[in-house]
């Protein structure tokens, strides 16, 4: 019996958080409707995905391969990211590029979106800064796995 | 004998040791690049300075000889400061192209720029462009722009080989690597230089851009490849989470044995480890009409059991036939000898060896088998040919063939097969064999398996396994043990043995010469 009292007194005390906020939100909405300006402000909901909130710049969202002045993908196959990645999405294979200058380039780099954290790990790695988190996508949402498997091509892209 | 003070440890050395030697044994590392145990010291890097008390300057601990009552500081300021310097110097016309060197890893200037260097370069001048691809070899690539040219390809080739296809051309800052036109390194060991080499000037087209060194785990072997049993390490990679890698052997290189191999492995050791990794047969099977059935060992273990059983029964053990070969452990042989010859009276046993090759004169052998020594050591007779197949009829005939399916001399198994009422193969990879046999059993290669084996000289070496078994690769002494168990002989014998080791240990209180060289 006590037990479920309790639970009612739970129920009551969910409700009362939820109309304290709407009655706080709603008076400070209205002052600042009538013009007066105080330091605190009601709290608005963004209309999602409507309406999109503006993503910090330093945020991690999808990777992307830099490339060169050629269009050519500027990592190197060095691996480092493969090596620090916590979560082992990453996957090179190096092939031998005919300019001596440059003699190695990725032939195949997969990052497994369903596998990878977002640490940043491999971005810090890098040492040709070829690859960074950058683009601001981060609905990456599909509808089957092996669409998260992003390649060279999706990478540049 | 001198006593001498290495950073306020004092130690007696042997007359004639250098500094460097005796911290070595003091258990003090100072760097060097130049300087290989091998070579006499040739003091082109001056990395291993080392400050000596009542000495004005710093001196090379490579080529300087203790005296009595020396003290040495290898960590004193003035010193560290001279490898900072000596380390800006290496490193002004140093490409810093670690990020595509094969040898970033286990690179040796990498390492000493991590423990002493770690300075901003104060060079603003432009590197020096120079070759960054030349062919020198059958497996080797030089880079001249990470050359510190410290000479030990050069050495190598003078001391080791004596072939002398290397050498330093030109002078100052333009010194490169060469050799004369049409005349590249084509010896039996130039896979050496790439190991010997302290940075990635001479990497190894075998090895180039597969994968990074950090990635592989190393375990100490013997090379089966030849009858010298040289130590190796064998690099493989443990694998990714996700994606199959294909294989996972990806290199082997020598490991240090004074009384066998030095430093040194062949081409041939190195670069044939394919054998590792293809075609491997991952799990019994039955073959009928051409169909292949999946079986257990112990199913596959029952069938030969019963069949051995049969025979045995109706005194018929002098219709089976085994074949050998000189690639079997010490401890499977002698269990050859127990269970088979001693326990059930087969006497028709006959070595297939591949046939002799020429060997080169230095490690390489002309036998291609690794254990000849131990079969002749153990009492086994290796002249007994073909000859006991016509000796009677042949109702069950187990063939031992390891990873040697391929090049063994099995000719005759074609034109008899259909005579042989049941024929078992014991082999690690897919052959034109297993055309002919009832049953394949998967075996492990020596990479993979623990023993001993006899080398060309008489000297019994053990080893480990380096590899997991692939699949459901049984090793030999497994297999017989487990027969054994399963007719059922001898159990009080064949009970205790259970492992390479118990076997020796077996061995050795019977009086069978075992003491083993790890």
């Amino acid at each position: 019996m006590i037990k479920l009292l309790g639970y009612f007194y739970e129920i009551l005390k969910g409700s009362w958080i939820t109309c304290r906020h709407f009655v706080v939100n709603m008076w400070f909405h209205t002052l600042w409707f009538l013009g007066i300006k105080t330091k605190r402000r009601g709290a608005v909901t963004i209309q999602y995905p409507e309406e999109k909130k503006e993503i910090a710049h330093r945020h991690r969202s999808l990777h992307r391969l830099m490339t060169r002045e050629d269009g050519q993908p500027r990592c190197v196959a060095c691996m480092l990211c493969m090596t620090v990645c916590p979560s082992e999405c990453i996957y090179i294979e190096a092939a031998e590029d005919p300019d001596p200058e440059i003699q190695k380039y990725p032939k195949t780099f997969l990052i497994d979106l369903s596998r990878c954290c977002f640490c940043g790990f491999c971005v810090e790695a890098c040492p040709e800064d070829a690859l960074r988190m950058d683009t601001g996508k981060i609905e990456l949402a599909t509808l089957n796995r092996e669409d998260l498997i992003y390649d060279l091509n999706r990478l540049i892209g | 004998m001198p006593k001498i003070t290495i950073d306020g440890q004092t130690i007696e050395v042997a007359e004639g040791t250098t500094i460097l030697k005796a911290a070595g044994q003091a258990g003090i590392e100072i760097p060097h690049l130049c300087y290989h145990p091998a070579f006499p010291p040739e003091g082109s890097c001056r990395l291993c300075l080392v400050e000596i008390e009542g000495s004005p300057k710093l001196e090379l601990s490579c080529s300087t000889v203790v005296r009595e009552g020396m003290v040495i500081k290898t960590q004193s300021e003035k010193v560290i400061e001279a490898r900072r310097s000596v380390l800006e110097f290496l490193l002004a016309e140093h490409p810093m192209d670690c990020p595509i060197c094969d040898k970033a890893g286990d690179c040796k200037l990498q390492d000493y720029y991590e423990a002493y260097g770690l300075f901003e370069s104060k060079f603003k001048e432009i590197k020096e462009k120079k070759d960054k691809l030349v062919h020198i070899g059958r497996n080797l690539l030089l880079d001249r722009e990470r050359c510190i040219q410290c000479t030990r390809c050069v050495r190598f080739l003078l001391e080791v080989t004596k072939t002398g296809e290397l050498g330093v051309f030109e002078r100052g800052i333009h010194s490169i690597i060469g050799f004369y036109e049409n005349e590249p390194v084509n010896n039996n060991y130039s896979g050496n230089l790439a190991e010997i080499c302290p940075v990635g000037a001479i990497t190894d087209l075998d090895f180039r851009f597969k994968t990074r060194t950090w990635f592989l785990t190393s375990r100490p072997s013997i090379c089966p490849l030849c009858s010298r049993g040289c130590a190796i390490n064998i690099e493989f990679h443990k694998g990714l989470a996700r994606i199959e890698l294909g294989k996972r052997v990806f290199r082997i290189r020598s490991r240090e044995n004074q009384s066998v191999n030095k430093y040194w492995i062949c081409d041939y050791g190195r670069y044939s480890y394919s054998y590792l990794d293809e075609g491997r047969i991952a799990q019994p099977f039955q073959v009928i009409n051409e169909r292949r059935t999946n079986l257990s060992w112990e199913r596959m273990l029952f069938i030969l059991s019963e069949k051995i059983k049969s025979l045995r029964i109706r005194k018929r053990t002098s219709r089976i036939v085994i074949v050998l070969n000189s690639a079997l452990t010490n401890e499977e042989l002698f269990l050859v000898k127990r269970l088979f010859i001693e326990e059930l009276g087969i006497n028709r046993i006959f070595f297939s060896d591949p046939p002799d090759e020429k060997g080169d004169g230095f490690l390489l052998t002309a036998e291609r088998v690794p254990n000849r020594r131990g079969a002749l050591n153990l009492g086994f007779n290796l002249n007994v040919g073909e000859e006991v197949l016509k000796q009677d009829k042949i109702d069950l005939l187990l063939i031992f063939a390891a990873h040697l399916a391929e090049i063994m001399p099995l000719g005759w198994l074609s034109t008899l097969a259909n005579q042989i009422e049941s024929k078992f193969l014991f082999t690690s990879r897919e052959s034109g064999l297993s055309r002919h046999v009832d049953f394949v059993g998967p075996v492990t290669p020596v990479a993979e398996k623990a023993g001993s084996f006899t080398n060309v000289d008489g000297l019994n070496q053990s080893f480990d396994p380096a590899l997991n078994p692939w699949g459901q690769s049984w090793p030999e002494w497994k297999i017989m043990i487990n027969l054994a168990k399963e007719i059922p002989i001898n159990l009080r014998y064949f009970g205790r043995l259970n492992s390479p080791e118990t076997i020796r240990k077996v061995m050795a209180e019977e009086k069978l010469n075992f003491s083993v060289n790890p």
